[in-house]
């Protein structure tokens, strides 16, 4: 549908001159193209770009059984604060900013999987905790498709993680990538929306992947038994010197929606 | 032309508009395998097959069956879909929901599923799959606008189809009930001369109304309907 201009649009919100007053005509036509100007400026500055930020996508008590073994979480800094940016097809820029979801989403899920899950910092070593295996999640590529892409009134989002598991003596047992899909329509919602809710339901496939298959590919629950640590560090006491280390216990984060 | 001779056009044309729809044909159909009917302490959850599946059912539209099989006097008890897979974590989430009545039995073995979907009283899932998509359009239009005024002319149309099917699972005969199915066809017109006229054909809104009614009349068996 083509429409045209109007040009006496800015006669709602700018006083008329009186009339026989052509300088007032002048400067009331001045200030329409610059309003005119300022809009179309505003709308090009709006149309390039869409920034998504997620909020924490907490997920709901699972119905599974909890695997009886210690575990240590170390997450990269990419995986605490990931952005991803991308242009599309040259004319649209889109940020989406992960930020912390993924952090606090595998914390949540890791402390209903396992009995005891310790959270490590860069800076701990493992082998002076308490745990019988280490697990530290990574994102390998994070991708989605525009509405223009598919052909479709749909986003979606694609995101592959790595989990990677040792052993208490640092030796890698597994290392598995996950895939995991997420989709969202564009009806009755912005577009920043449903890429939201595109990425929240990508992650939450993903969760749903792990809870079910964790055990099963990479057999973490072989690994139990071994948690005594090699050093003199206190018995009750997982986190030897790590000011920044934290310890989750299993029900901790129970105000999933 | 007076004034008020303007008012009372405008006023005829925009009550011609809300009145006027445009030309849908339906149909709905639907295939029996087992006896049903519900208790008063029963309920019904309605879920959209997977999107991992190609399904690409709308939020809305399973809002709109949700809402219609629920409304009024033989209204049944329609547990909310978030709500249902929410509290059955992670056994119904697009990537591991049962994709059919066979699984049904494995997953009732799980701990706490069975416990749950008692708790809810959820007596059939219905899984809805299908959508509303435009098949064709045609015709041109064009407005503009100026110092003197504005206005449109010309001829659009477009034609839309909605097509659910919605299959019915019994979770005390971990079972398939059967299927119904709706097919709703309609063609929108939208002629302007000066003024546009929309003559809407609400495809995907007849097509809830259609399936949830007779989605209900298949659950409590009634033969009337």
């Amino acid at each position: 549908m083509n429409s045209g201009t109007l040009p006496h649009a800015e006669t709602l919100i700018i006083r008329l001159p009186r009339s026989g007053h052509i300088a007032g005509y002048a400067i009331l036509i001045s200030r329409t193209r610059n309003l005119l100007a300022g809009f179309l400026l505003l709308g090009l500055i709006a149309g390039c770009g869409s920034n998504v930020v997620l909020q924490f996508p907490s997920i709901p008590i699972p119905l599974t059984e909890k695997i009886p073994i210690a575990i240590g979480l170390r997450m990269p800094a990419n995986f605490k604060d990931y952005v991803h940016k991308e242009q599309v097809y040259g004319r649209e820029e889109w940020s989406i900013n992960l930020g912390n979801s993924n952090a606090a989403l595998f914390t949540q899920l890791f402390g209903y999987m396992f009995e005891k899950v310790t959270i490590l910092q860069a800076s701990d070593d493992p082998k002076l905790l308490d745990i019988d295996a280490l697990i530290e999640p990574s994102i390998d590529a994070f991708e989605f498709s525009v509405p223009n892409q598919s052909k479709t009134d749909s986003f979606a989002v694609w995101i592959r993680y790595r989990i990677k598991i040792y052993d208490r003596e640092g030796a890698l047992v597994s290392n598995w990538p996950v895939s995991a899909y997420g989709k969202s329509q564009t009806k009755s919602i912005s577009s920043s929306e449903a890429l939201q809710r595109a990425a929240i339901l990508a992650m939450r496939d993903a969760v749903a992947l792990i809870i079910m298959k964790l055990d099963d590919t990479t057999l973490i629950s072989s690994l139990a038994g071994a948690s005594t640590p090699v050093t003199a560090a206190p018995a009750q006491a997982p986190i030897a010197a790590g000011a920044d280390t934290e310890e989750v216990h299993a029900g901790e984060d129970d105000d999933a929606s | 032309m007076t004034p008020a001779d303007h008012s009372i056009k405008i006023a005829v044309l925009a009550l011609a508009t809300l009145v006027s729809s445009g030309c849908i044909t339906s149909r709905v159909e639907d295939t029996r395998e087992g006896l049903t009917g519900i208790n008063s302490g029963e309920a019904v959850v309605i879920m959209a097959k997977s999107y991992h599946l190609g399904n690409e059912t709308e939020e809305k539209y399973i809002r709109c069956v949700e809402n219609a099989l629920a409304r009024g006097s033989k209204g049944l008890n329609v547990i909310p879909h978030q709500e249902f897979v929410d509290s059955l974590f992670p056994w119904f989430e697009p990537r591991t929901a049962p994709a059919e009545t066979k699984n049904l039995p494995k997953l009732m073995e799980r701990p706490g599923v069975a416990e749950k979907i008692a708790a809810q009283g959820v007596r059939y899932i219905i899984w809805l799959d299908g959508e509303t998509e435009r098949v064709a359009g045609g015709g041109s239009l064009s407005c503009a606008a100026g110092p003197g005024g504005g206005g449109c002319f010309g001829f659009a149309w477009w034609q839309k189809d909605s097509d659910y099917n919605a299959a019915v699972w019994d979770l005390v005969g971990l079972e398939s009930a059967g299927t119904v199915s709706t097919d709703v066809t309609g063609t929108s017109f939208l002629p302007a001369l000066i003024i546009p006229i929309p003559l809407i054909a609400r495809t995907q809104s007849k097509a809830c109304k259609s399936l949830a009614g007779h989605l209900r009349a298949f659950i409590i068996n009634d033969e009337s309907a």
